[in-house]
């Protein structure tokens, strides 16, 4: 397996996909079917054996300084005459700061004390392609070649169960890579079985042996496509019929709104609460590239903010109705937040330093970090005032009890939001 | 050292086989037919690879029937991201000239533009016709067009896009995904390329310049200083060295292998003769396919095949009649939405294809593809013929021994298996046939181009 180019160009998350992680699946079993799985019961003290950690992906670059805004300082309307939001508008969590108008839910839950705000959360030397910064956010790396996950590196240490609740078109991300089983990816339970021809049940059995035999006949030499086709194919099979089975007649009682990403935090909750040792799960919230037209108290930012407000809100609200209020803790970061200055098609181009949101019965609520400041910037970017891997060192370390050091290298105190 | 890139010519130690034949048909085309299959064996690899560049040309019927349905009382520009699709599945499943849809579609994940955003199919479609133009042409012309083209321009806010307040969306993705790739390039060309591309509008007749929206002033852009517009900043790209090396690292990708990292010492000589062609596409398409390199070993079966690939693949093997509309709802559940890429960058491909459920819902696709009408087991006598046709038509026998064993084993047993008593003998039949032939497709060799 390589390691490095050497042409010009550096290695992109499409060469990871294409050519070096397939040695990185391990085992065949995947995490829920474990051990660990047996083992998770309700507990109320984080860092605990059976912490849950969400992580809800806000893809094309958040608008950081439209989602958290600095009410009081005179510069943000300056920079922001046409989409900045009057401080009046915004929803008050201190004087200095306050939400997106859109964000009811969420301010409603910071009131509760249940929401950690990071302010100017980035990396050193920004990248501000798209693919690169998700890239360097997944990996908690900056290194030329990326071929695992900050999560994957972590379930490394210990197989705690996880899952990608995807739109069922995504692929698996980075992050969750180097696991030692493959995570799988799932869009809805009803679809997440094998249908075959048979008309009864032996038949049934006769025909998925046949199906399972092939995708495990011989040993391939790891790291072929075969190989992994069939290490997909191993754990798919083995963890499909098991999870329809545990997952039934847990349906939510509290009302989720209509949206894909309220879809994904429904079936999360579900999981969460089926007992299958669901521990790790991820989920991606997409089109916060905004450009152009992107709007103010209302418009496309707005609602972007207001569905992720929303899916959220309900999503807390439901896991604490099951009793896992205090054992669950959600995440949310995007690859970069947006130029300080709007352009002049009433959006905003790449940039870097966005707040973090964390949310949970167990986390310690309140504003952490300093605001970026928004006159000195650097080339028209917000500067990072804290490093979003102290950040998952908390979540790692202190609420999942993995090993932060081993997984992120030394140098990266948990900050405490947990 | 022999050249890489010399064509491959059979020969007693290396001869030309079933599994070189369904290689070079699996990569140019959506997947074979048994008779194309066969001819590929018979005519050998000069004449089938010429067969496959030019591919045969359209009736005036087909013609007409794609002109009919891209019509825009079929397609008004609302119709949704699925008729679209559909309308060029359509094609896919009819062509004549499978090489150059697959080209095409491979520059639609290169120009990687959504009806999503753009919400207009009559824009879509203006792209595509100009991604299939140049798709097997020259790759200057593609690239310039591309700045001009109306759903390019919409997708990546082009339009809004004014003198004094550039927006560098454009800019951006021009160097990093359409000619360059990261690297060569630094935040401060992305800045500056951006003004040139300020003033470009869409008009009833396409992207026009208006010269009074435009940054006309002097920009530094990879080291050259001018009062550059749009065509300049591609021209300049063009001119980038590491432009054909990006362009040709990925046309291998795509027709060779998703996993084996090219070294460089492959990758430069067939840059240079891409840039020395004129950035003829269809000439480095033709080296490739000829190769020696392409027909190593190593490079069979060193692809995930893409949604379509798996889906159409299955329906021409099996010479099913299915309808287009069906097939591209069926496809958005496996990640491929034609004309509905889920970013700027594409598809990732390759092993990014495969998850847990998109696994299940290929399998599950193939047992519903199994439910029609299809010939190719008729004349087929035992159960060891029945699983040899399957594995010849697609997978060209290349599975373990233990694999088509059990196959065989299955149908021998099959017949013992309690049926529904309203089943006649045929009917009973008839599901064993189905059932082997969803057993063969579910095999984790058959996901592999």
């Amino acid at each position: 397996m390589t390691t490095t180019t050497t042409t010009t160009t550096t290695t992109t998350r499409r060469d990871f996909l294409h050519a070096s992680t397939l040695l990185s699946f391990g085992a065949t079993v995947p995490g829920f079917l474990g051990r660990s799985a047996l083992a998770a019961q309700p507990s109320d003290k984080p860092g605990g054996r059976d912490t849950v950690l969400v992580v809800v992906q806000l893809t094309g670059g958040n608008d950081g300084l439209n989602t958290v805004i600095p009410r009081r300082d005179p510069l943000y309307l300056k920079h922001r005459p046409k989409i900045g939001i009057k401080p009046a508008d915004a929803l008050k969590l201190t004087d200095e700061f306050g939400l997106h108008p859109a964000m009811t839910g969420l301010a409603g839950l910071y009131a509760d004390g249940k929401v950690a705000v990071v302010h100017g959360v980035g990396y050193p030397n920004p990248d501000q392609s798209h693919f690169r910064s998700m890239d360097i956010w997944h990996a908690a790396s900056t290194a030329a070649t990326l071929t695992d996950g900050w999560l994957g590196r972590g379930l490394k240490q210990k197989p705690l169960g996880s899952f990608h609740l995807s739109d069922g078109k995504e692929p698996s991300p980075l992050a969750l890579a180097g696991a030692t089983h493959r995570v799988p990816s799932i869009a809805s339970l009803a679809d997440y079985q094998l249908k075959v021809s048979a008309t009864n049940a032996a038949e049934r059995a006769a025909q998925k042996a046949v199906i399972s035999g092939g995708a495990n006949p011989t040993p391939s030499p790891p790291g072929d496509l075969l190989d992994f086709v069939r290490r997909t194919a191993t754990t798919t099979y083995a963890g499909s019929d098991r999870l329809q089975a545990l997952a039934k007649g847990n349906e939510s009682k509290v009302p989720y709104p209509a949206t894909g990403l309220a879809t994904r935090l429904k079936l999360a909750a579900q999981l969460i609460d089926a007992g299958v040792g669901a521990r790790v799960l991820y989920v991606s919230h997409e089109n916060y590239d905004t450009h152009a037209g992107q709007g103010s108290a209302t418009g496309a930012h707005a609602n972007l903010l207001g569905d992720l407000s929303a899916a959220v809100t309900a999503f807390t609200r439901d896991v604490a109705a099951r009793g896992h209020g205090d054992r669950v803790c959600l995440m949310t970061f995007s690859e970069f937040g947006r130029r300080a200055k709007e352009n002049g098609s009433g959006g905003t181009d790449h940039g870097s330093g966005a707040p973090m949101l964390v949310v949970g019965g167990k986390v310690k609520a309140g504003l952490h970090g300093t605001h970026p400041s928004l006159e000195t910037l650097d080339d028209g970017n917000l500067v990072h005032t804290t490093d979003f891997r102290h950040v998952y060192a908390a979540l790692l370390d202190t609420w999942l009890g993995l090993d932060a050091n081993a997984v992120l290298g030394p140098g990266f105190q948990p900050l405490a939001v947990v | 050292m022999p050249n890489p890139f010399d064509a491959y010519a059979p020969t007693k130690s290396n001869p030309w086989t079933l599994a070189k034949a369904g290689h070079l048909l699996r990569r140019t085309t959506f997947g074979p037919t048994r008779a194309e299959l066969q001819a590929a064996l018979r005519d050998g690899p000069e004449a089938t690879a010429t067969r496959l560049l030019h591919g045969t040309a359209p009736t005036a019927d087909e013609l007409a029937t794609s002109e009919f349905t891209a019509g825009e009382r079929s397609l008004p520009p609302g119709a949704s991201a699925t008729q679209l699709a559909a309308w060029w599945l359509g094609r896919i499943l009819r062509t004549g000239h499978p090489l150059r849809e697959k080209v095409t579609l491979f520059w639609h994940n290169h120009f990687a533009t959504s009806v999503v955003k753009v919400q207009n199919a009559r824009l879509m479609l203006g792209q595509y016709r100009l991604l299939h133009q140049h798709a097997l042409g020259d790759f200057r012309a593609l690239l310039t067009a591309m700045s001009t083209d109306p759903a390019m321009m919409v997708w990546l806010d082009a339009t809004m896009s004014k003198k004094g307040v550039p927006n560098e969306n454009y800019a951006r993705e021009l160097m990093e995904l359409f000619s360059l790739g990261r690297g060569p390039y630094t935040e401060a060309d992305v800045r500056e390329a951006a003004r040139a591309f300020t003033g470009y509008e869409v008009t009833p007749a396409g992207g026009k310049l208006n010269p009074r929206q435009h940054d006309g002033g002097p920009k530094t852009v990879l080291g050259r200083t001018g009062d550059f517009a749009a065509d300049d900043i591609v021209k300049l790209c063009l001119d980038h060295p590491a432009c054909p090396r990006f362009l040709v690292t990925k046309l291998l990708r795509e027709f060779v292998s998703d996993t084996a990292v090219t070294p460089p010492a492959v990758v430069e000589p067939l840059a240079k003769r891409y840039r020395e062609s004129g950035f003829d596409t269809a000439q480095l398409v033709e080296t490739i396919l000829r190769s020696e390199f392409f027909f190593a070993a190593a490079n069979h079966r060193a692809k995930v095949k893409a949604p379509v690939e798996f889906a159409v693949g299955i329906v021409r093997g099996l010479g099913a009649n299915v309808g287009p509309l069906r097939l591209a709802q069926q496809l958005e559940n496996l990640g491929q939405q034609l004309f509905a890429p889920p970013s700027v960058k594409g598809w990732d491909g390759g092993p990014a294809w495969l998850n847990a459920q998109t696994l299940l819902g290929r399998q599950n696709l193939a047992l519903a593809l199994t439910e029609g009408e299809s010939d190719l087991l008729h004349g087929a006598t035992g159960n060891a013929e029945v699983v040899d046709r399957l594995l010849e038509v697609f997978l060209q026998h290349d599975v373990p021994a233990a694999t088509r064993r059990g196959l065989i084993d299955y149908l021998d047993a099959a017949p013992k298996a309690r049926r529904p008593v309203t089943w006649t003998a045929a009917d009973a039949v008839a599901h064993r046939l189905r059932s082997v032939t969803h057993l063969v497709l579910a095999l984790p060799e058959f996901q592999l181009a």
